[in-house]
């Protein structure tokens, strides 16, 4: 009796040892690429057919005073029609220290699990051996 | 403990570690991967004239790094800052498309990424090994090209973005080629690489 409860909560720790290292592993931070909001919205999508392009919709921060639909050079207003904010974000830097992270988080998840499994297996063992 | 028992807690053990190992590797980055470099639509007959017509710029060749790429047509994001390529394999560089054509007076700006992820390089990974003279050709839609030569490379802080020389005004057609550089910060960058560039020659 006393056996099969032991087996039972070995089972149980090791159910929930296994549970919890994919958890981890999600929990960690990954590697997306910030240009994800970017390409996201459809109106902004870039096209490979050039063309007359669509009337800006969003406008943050303009040279002008405001967007005209009109593409204007002419004197008096600015030749960028929109003047971006900030700094372009032009790089997502490689992904390798990101994956060897989950790597070492999955490795020992996995030692972690078998050390539980191992644990559990001596006490009964031993409890079984000395009669307790 | 009986053998029933022992091969029970053993073989739990060996499927957690067969779950855990299994689940979180399906999950990556969330990609789009289906850019791929393409034939740029040209008109099938270059007109013979001597300036660019101010149609959009379909590819852009930069000899001196191994450059030859399709460009698309970038607008804004949704926070206002420039909107950058797709992050696939094989990247291709963008021409904002608020700022003036190729050949038309005024600075044209096209982006590319340093880097991709995990895709490696990107299309503009060797940006910054470009020197005054160079040569950069940004051929349109309606088949001309203009030609530019690198005036200047710049490495600067993405907090001292030098906005006003890059978006600014000018007297002649010129050319800013953007990437990013400098130290890497996580999954970025802290600096941006600016080409600027001028008119050299326009022809069919």
């Amino acid at each position: 009796m006393r056996r099969t409860v032991l087996s039972g909560l070995a089972l149980a720790g090791t159910a929930l040892l296994a549970g919890a290292v994919p958890a981890f592993a999600d929990a960690s931070p990954t590697q997306m690429p910030r240009t994800q909001a970017a390409t996201a919205v459809p109106s902004a999508a870039p096209s490979d057919a050039p063309g007359t392009g669509a009337t800006p919709s969003p406008v943050p921060r303009t040279r002008t005073a405001a967007p005209t639909a009109v593409p204007s050079t002419g004197p008096g207003r600015g030749q960028v029609r929109v003047v971006p904010s900030g700094a372009p974000d032009t790089g997502v830097a490689t992904a390798s220290a990101g994956d060897s992270g989950n790597s070492g988080v999955l490795v020992g998840g996995g030692a972690a699990v078998l050390a539980g499994a191992g644990t559990a297996f001596l006490v009964v063992r031993r409890r079984r051996a000395t009669g307790a | 403990m009986s053998p029933l028992s022992r091969r029970a807690v053993v073989g739990a053990a060996a499927a957690a570690l067969v779950t855990g190992c299994g689940g979180p590797t399906a999950a990556g980055p969330a990609v789009t991967p289906g850019a791929r470099r393409s034939a740029p639509r040209e008109s099938a007959a270059p007109r013979p004239a001597s300036r660019p017509s101010g149609a959009a710029p379909v590819r852009l060749l930069v000899p001196a790094i191994g450059v030859d790429t399709p460009v698309l047509r970038l607008g804004l994001a949704a926070d206002g800052t420039v909107e950058v390529p797709p992050v696939t394999a094989h990247d291709r560089a963008g021409w904002y498309r608020y700022s003036p054509p190729p050949g038309q007076v005024g600075p044209s700006v096209i982006l590319g990424h340093v880097t991709v992820g995990p895709y490696g390089d990107g299309v503009f990974r060797h940006l910054a090994r470009l020197h005054r003279g160079d040569a950069v050709t940004a051929r349109l839609a309606d088949g001309r090209t203009a030609e530019f030569a690198v005036r200047e490379v710049r490495t600067v802080a993405k907090a001292d973005f030098p906005a006003g020389e890059v978006y600014g005004d000018v007297d002649r057609p010129e050319l800013r080629l953007i990437t990013c550089g400098g130290p890497r910060t996580g999954d970025g960058y802290l600096a941006n690489v600016i080409v600027f560039a001028a008119l050299r020659a326009a022809g069919p």
